[in-house]
């Protein structure tokens, strides 16, 4: 057990996810000879699959605010998210080269065509492209994602070299289930006392499991939880709040504190929710490739890059801030991000019905400086405070 | 027993005071300059030595702007958009609807019966649509920015201007310089061009009336008037626009001096 404070844990954690040449994944190769890594897009890869073939995979979310982009610029229109631009900059600078492979999904159309564009310009990398069933209550919809996941796998075995058995994949399956339940167990710490983990320090925690194999992750969290729980902090006048809407390209983390510090305890937030895409276990028994794909259909997060016509994500939204007692929601997208903008009109109107406050904010991954969004959560703050 | 309220923005500061009954008693706008700090206590010591009050007198101290954190004379800070709803709901009881346009930046604010902010929008990123425009259309034209405004009402055939960037705004007037469009059409264009994009903005927060104008563009009478034009509404706008961020953060002070005294 590793015997570390919070803060400690946290700035580790920190330095690997706001790597963009990506040394964590470049030094687990160079420590497992002849060993693979395949980067993989948002919003939800099965990065099960991908470690049953004893790969590593690695989260590829563009080059967040520590990269300019001078390259990529040409090969895309002017307005879409930065991430799209990011992630080929990442590419054509070859910042991903330690990626033996790379993944994405379908989720919106530029992240659909990075892929294309990707695929044309790095010949020497694997990338695949996963399509997710759309109508989840058609009973084809699990037969058609099984098929996609055995044809990802095929991929994946002819990348690794080597087959990927039923039980290699059970374990990799019980090795993120117990990473994704102790970054559970953090969040309700934080929902239940946020003044003992802030969303910042949550964020940096959760999001180094994108860049390193699940069984360092687990002790990372583990002594992280240790130590939250034995912390010394007292609670904040602050509203709660849940963050919605950051689910593809992130936010700088310094934009979470920004926000924290503008007067909020955010308590719940869909960052990178991708990977933490599951409301409980994929099962460990059975077909393990079917109890992914099941797992995607009934068992997910609700999500604006996910159709599913069963549930009403604004319903679930609303169960949410209602279950946490929030005092707001705020609604944060990336510039340009069809998806989530195009939810907040759903959002909105049952956040009002609900006579829940809520205020819509955008931001950009490359962002140095955050006095504007922070004047305006303070001001949204100072409306919910002086009644 | 006084409420002082200093708005220190980037290039000017204001300080109000207001009595109990919430009556400006003095007030003060100098240029910020570069220590922040100094011009927020320069502010507020010449709207107490041009009012004669002692220092004393004041119960509470709210800073805003966007240097309110270096207020640190003050008893607190709240932002300016929280300010200038209380300051607009002062000066206009009636008022639900705020915009404020200001050298770079453009808000519609959606205010309760109390003054309280129910909705805001703001621009960001871009300064499209904000008094800079107007000012380098105005250099372009060799004219002051305290012209324009009166010279725009004077438009007999308006150009229609496509561009709302404060940057290309200064070849779009110089096209039309080019094709001899009088000046008076010019600046009729460029101010509907000004307003559409306002009320756009504001559109997204719904306007309500009444509809008040305040920052520093709400002097510009043509800019009154194209607002009035696209909003199909009158608006409100007071001589006291440039202090209405300080005004409001001095109504907070009032009542928080109230709430401390109780």
């Amino acid at each position: 057990m590793i015997t570390m404070a919070v803060e400690e844990i946290v700035s580790k954690c920190r330095k690997l996810v706001e790597d963009p040449a990506y040394s964590a994944v470049r030094e687990w190769k160079s420590s497992h000879p002849g060993a693979k890594a395949v980067g993989c897009f948002p919003v939800y890869s099965p990065v099960e699959l991908i470690h049953a073939a004893g790969m590593l995979p690695a989260a590829v979310i563009g080059g967040g605010n520590q990269i300019e982009i001078v390259h990529a610029d040409a090969r895309f229109q002017s307005f879409v998210c930065s991430v799209v631009k990011s992630t080929m900059e990442l590419g054509l600078t070859g910042q991903v080269d330690c990626f033996d492979g790379m993944v994405f999904h379908s989720i919106c159309d530029p992240a659909r065509n990075l892929a294309a564009v990707f695929k044309r310009n790095f010949a020497n990398q694997m990338v695949q492209y996963l399509h997710f069933p759309q109508n989840l209550d058609s009973p084809t919809a699990l037969p058609f994602l099984i098929d996609e996941y055995n044809r990802f796998k095929a991929y994946l075995t002819e990348l690794a070299g080597r087959k990927i058995s039923d039980d290699d994949l059970r374990v990799s399956i019980s090795a993120y289930n117990r990473t994704r339940s102790l970054v559970r167990e953090l969040y309700a710490i934080r929902a239940e006392k946020p003044h003992l983990a802030s969303a910042t320090e949550c964020y940096a925690l959760a999001v180094a499991g994108t860049r390193i194999p699940p069984q360092e992750h687990e002790a990372l969290l583990r002594a992280a939880l240790a130590a939250i729980e034995n912390r010394d902090a007292k609670p904040k006048d602050r509203i709660k709040v849940i963050v919605e809407g950051s689910f593809c390209e992130q936010p700088p983390i310094d934009l979470i504190r920004a926000v924290e510090e503008a007067g909020c305890y955010i308590v719940d937030d869909d960052f990178l929710l991708g990977w933490r895409w599951f409301v409980g276990d994929v099962p460990e028994v059975g077909d393990p490739v079917e109890a992914l794909a099941r797992s995607y259909i009934d068992r997910s997060v609700y999500s604006s890059v996910k159709h599913d016509v069963r549930e009403a994500k604004a319903g679930h939204l609303v169960e949410r801030a209602r279950a946490l007692g929030v005092d707001a929601v705020i609604c944060l997208s990336a510039k340009f991000c069809e998806p989530a903008l195009f939810d907040y009109a759903l959002y909105k109107r049952a956040l009002k019905i609900a006579e829940i406050p809520h205020v819509s904010l955008e931001f950009e991954e490359k962002m140095w400086t955050f006095d504007n969004i922070q004047s305006q959560v303070e001001t949204f703050v100072e409306s919910m405070l002086f009644d | 027993m006084v409420g002082a309220g200093v708005d220190v923005g980037s290039t000017q500061t204001k300080a109000i005071l207001l009595n109990d009954e919430l009556q400006i008693v003095g007030r003060a706008l100098i240029n910020t300059g570069a220590n922040v700090t100094r011009a927020a206590e320069r502010a507020f010591q010449e709207a107490l030595a041009g009012a004669g009050i002692a220092r004393d007198r004041v119960g509470y101290i709210v800073g805003t702007g966007y240097g309110r954190y270096k207020v640190t004379f003050g008893d607190t800070q709240i932002t300016e958009i929280s300010c200038h709803a209380r300051g607009a709901s002062l000066i206009f009881p009636n008022t639900r609807t705020v915009i404020d346009i200001g050298g770079q930046d453009a808000k519609g604010i959606r205010v309760g019966e109390d003054g309280d902010v129910k909705d805001f929008v703001m621009n960001d990123k871009c300064a499209a649509g904000t008094g800079r425009f107007l000012a380098n259309a105005a250099e372009v034209l060799g004219l002051t920015l305290d012209e324009i405004g009166e010279l725009s009402l004077g438009a007999t055939n308006p150009v229609r201007v496509s561009t709302v960037c404060t940057v290309f705004v200064e070849s779009d007037v110089m096209v039309y310089m080019a094709q001899d469009k009088n000046v008076e059409d010019i600046l009729a264009g460029l101010h509907s061009a000004i307003a559409a994009r306002t009320v756009s903005l504001v559109r997204r927060i719904g306007i309500q009336d009444e509809v008040s104008f305040t920052g520093g563009v709400s002097r510009n009478l043509g800019m009154v008037r194209a607002l009035e034009e696209k909003l199909g509404t009158r608006i409100n706008v007071s001589p006291e626009s440039h202090y209405m961020g300080a005004i409001g953060a001095a109504v907070f002070a009032v009542e928080r001096a109230a709430k401390v005294a109780a």
